[in-house]
Order: structure tokens, then C-alpha cells, then sequence
């Protein structure tokens, strides 16, 4: 009888123990980061740290809550235009900007470079789903915002157009029907207004997840 | 104080190999005192009478997994560079059905060989000659195993990378399973016991 009782304890301060470390956070306090170059190196050759203008801007349209935006760029350039949803980080803020491990991080800044050095370090830190938004903001611009049909479009092409159309239109751009491959646009096209898009399509999830946040 | 202590260089390739050498008769000493230098206690297991080998390695899994969590969680060991063994899922199946076979076949595992051979048992000697028949035939026939040996890589990946859930949630995920198992391991080896009464009746 008395030994059943033991066992009865160990289980019982078993469970304690398991239940306290579901809890309690990750163990990976003590981790000096290291950075696995081999594994390092075989992401950024398959092109899986990546995400296209076209996919972000597919998740923000069906209202996705699962990922974080984060804009590197100056607070000035955050308040002028940033991606309905994105959050303004500094790259030297970021380690304690309040990110968390698990969770899917898309980062853009102007064009790649501080995106790929934030990416960087945020892999060196162990945060696993980091992701760069592919090209930056230029390419966010030339795709989703002001998307252009080629000069003698493909078939292919004319119908990828027709759905860019939409989706410019949804963040507000305007798309480029000019058909002016070769001709350089004189003005730059209009930013659109910071408001997030009031779309039939946009559902409430995605409307809650802009922050205002001036950090 | 940071640990794993040798890759902080708290002490020399030379120390690590008597801290080893301790490690591993610890190690041995603790299985014969668990029985498993007898293949007749270690194959019960696969006949259901005596699960004391599932208990102790269980016991010594989740021992193991709870230290290394909340040792990592203070901030006294450092998770990232414990070493973890790479991947190789369809090669590791396989080569774990051969040892399981093994295993029942020859009354031993390699670790308890030792321990087995080491108390003197004739069995546990030929077990392990045979096992190092096998290691030399595997090290010849390697070059024509190799494309096997390193296929499906997975990396070194742990359950809380592969499934993105926390890593607290697995240790209780696995605390849950390992309790169940005693409880369930103690019912399974009562059944057996009142079969075996009853059977030569």
C-alpha cells in the first residue's frame, strides 16, 4: 500500500512539473545564439525565407491574423506610407520590440538590404518563421500598388493583370494600363491614402489588426 | 556558470573523456541494478510479464527531458548546443525495427550486453561478438548502403519544431504519456501474472 502511495507522488509532482512547463515558457534562456551556417545558407538557396508582394497582399486581403508586418523603415516614411497592417520597428529596437518566436514575421524596408539584415538577425536569435517581404517596399509598389501590362502582353499575362487590377485597386493604387513598357512614367503615380481599403472583401479581422503605433 | 560544461571549455578534451568513462559506468551500474544484465528480464518484456525496461528507460526519458527543461529555462544550460542527432527518418525506422529484432532474438541491446558481460554471462558475450560482426559487415557493405543510410534528411529537428507548438506543451504532452504508460505498464504485468496462475491449474 505504501508503495502504490509513492507512485502516487511521483505522478503527482510529474504532473506539476509538466504542467508548470507547459507554461512556463521557452527553455532557450540560457542559448547563446549560434547560427547554423549549412541550414542558413540551404533557406536562402531555396528562396523559403521569401514572401511575394502578390502572397502578402493575399493574406491581407482574406483577412489573415496569423503574421506580423513589420516596417523597418524611419517613423517619418511609416507615417508618409506602410502596408495596411504593418507595425513601424526599428531594426536596432527589434531584438526587444516584442516578437515572438513562433509567429510569422514579415519584414520590408525600402528595398531588401535592412530587411535581409533584420532577417538575419532575427534567424541568429531563433525566431523561426521570419520572412522577408521580397524586393521591399520598390516591389510591393511596382506590383501590387501600381501594377504595369507588359508591352505585347501573353495571354497568360493579360489575365494575371486582370486580378493584380483587383487587388491594386484594393489597396488603393492605381494600376498602369498604359501599356508603356518602354515609355518612363514622367510623375510618379500618387501614393494611396494610409486608410485601410473598405472593401466588401476586407473582413473585420483584418480592420483590427492596423496599429496606430508611433514607435 | 553555463552548461554543457566542455563546450563552455569549462574543461579539456582529456577531462571529457574521464568525465565519460564515469558517465558510462554510472550508466551501467544503474542498469544492472535495474536487472538488465539478464536477457531473461530484459526479453519479458516482449512476453508482457515484466515491463521494467519500458519503466526505466521511460523514467530515465522523461528525468532527462524535465532536467534539460528547466535547467535551459533558468538559464543555466545552454539548449542550443546540446548536440542532437541529425535526422534520417526512413534509415531510422528501419534500423530501429533491426535492433528491435535483435534485440528479442539475442536477449540483449548493446548497452545491457555490457552490463550483461561485465557479470560474467557467456550470452551476453556471444551477443556481442555478434555485434561487432555486424558493425565490421556494415562498415565493409557501406559504400553500397550509403545512398539508404543518408536518405530522407530531416536535419537536427526536435517534436516542438516539427509540430510548432511550445516546447512546455510537449513536456507535458510527454509527462501525460509517460504516467499513462507506468499505470497502464503495471495493469498489463498484473493481467499477465493472474494468466500465468491460472495457466498451470
Amino acid at each position: 500500500m505504501t508503495r502504490l502511495k509513492t507512485t502516487h507522488y511521483a505522478a503527482i509532482l510529474l504532473g506539476v512539473l509538466g504542467l508548470f512547463a507547459a507554461f512556463a515558457g521557452s527553455p532557450y534562456q540560457g542559448t547563446q545564439y549560434t547560427i547554423d551556417a549549412k541550414e542558413l545558407a540551404r533557406v536562402v538557396e531555396g528562396e523559403v525565407d521569401h514572401v511575394n508582394p502578390e502572397t502578402l497582399a493575399d493574406w491581407i486581403i482574406q483577412g489573415k491574423s496569423d503574421f506580423r508586418v513589420i516596417d523597418l523603415r524611419t517613423e517619418a516614411e511609416f507615417a508618409g506610407y506602410h502596408i495596411p497592417g504593418a507595425e513601424n520597428a526599428a531594426l536596432t529596437a527589434l531584438p526587444e520590440y516584442g516578437l515572438t518566436k513562433s509567429e510569422t514575421i514579415v519584414l520590408y524596408s525600402e528595398g531588401g538590404i535592412h530587411s535581409a539584415q533584420a532577417w538575419f538577425l532575427l534567424k541568429a536569435k531563433g525566431y523561426r518563421g521570419v520572412y522577408m517581404l521580397r524586393g521591399g517596399l520598390e516591389e510591393w509598389k511596382d506590383r501590387v500598388l501600381f501594377p504595369t501590362l507588359a508591352a505585347n502582353p501573353t495571354p497568360a499575362q493579360t489575365v494575371e493583370f486582370a486580378k493584380m487590377k483587383e487587388v491594386s485597386k484594393f489597396f488603393g493604387g492605381t494600376p498602369q494600363t498604359g501599356a508603356a513598357g518602354d515609355q518612363q512614367p514622367t510623375v510618379e503615380p500618387a501614393m494611396p491614402k494610409l486608410e485601410m481599403p473598405q472593401s466588401a472583401l476586407a473582413p473585420a479581422g483584418a480592420q483590427k489588426k492596423k496599429k496606430k503605433e508611433g514607435c | 556558470m553555463n552548461a554543457p560544461f566542455f563546450k563552455f571549455g569549462l574543461f579539456g578534451e582529456n577531462v571529457s573523456l574521464i568525465v565519460a568513462f564515469l558517465i558510462g559506468i554510472g550508466f551501467g551500474f544503474f542498469l544492472e541494478r535495474a536487472g538488465f544484465g539478464s536477457a531473461r528480464k530484459l526479453t519479458a518484456q516482449f512476453y508482457f510479464t515484466d515491463l521494467a525496461v519500458f519503466k526505466v528507460m521511460f523514467s530515465a526519458i522523461i528525468t532527462a527531458m524535465i532536467g534539460l527543461f528547466y535547467l535551459g529555462w533558468m538559464g543555466v544550460l545552454d539548449l542550443s548546443l546540446v548536440y542532437l542527432t541529425p535526422t534520417f527518418m526512413l534509415p531510422q525506422v528501419v534500423g530501429g525495427l533491426l535492433l528491435g529484432v535483435g534485440f528479442v532474438v539475442g536477449g540483449y541491446c548493446p548497452g545491457t550486453a555490457c552490463v550483461g558481460l561485465a557479470t560474467g554471462k557467456i550470452d551476453a558475450l556471444v551477443n556481442l561478438l555478434g555485434i561487432f560482426a555486424g558493425i565490421l559487415v556494415f562498415g565493409e557493405l557501406f559504400p553500397f548502403v550509403e545512398a539508404f543510410y543518408t536518405a530522407t534528411p530531416m536535419g537536427q529537428v526536435t517534436l516542438p519544431q516539427i509540430m510548432n507548438i511550445p516546447y512546455g506543451v510537449v513536456v507535458f504532452a510527454v509527462i501525460l504519456m509517460a504516467v499513462g504508460g507506468f499505470a497502464g505498464a503495471t495493469r498489463v504485468e498484473k493481467a499477465m501474472a493472474k494468466r500465468k496462475e491460472v495457466q498451470p491449474s
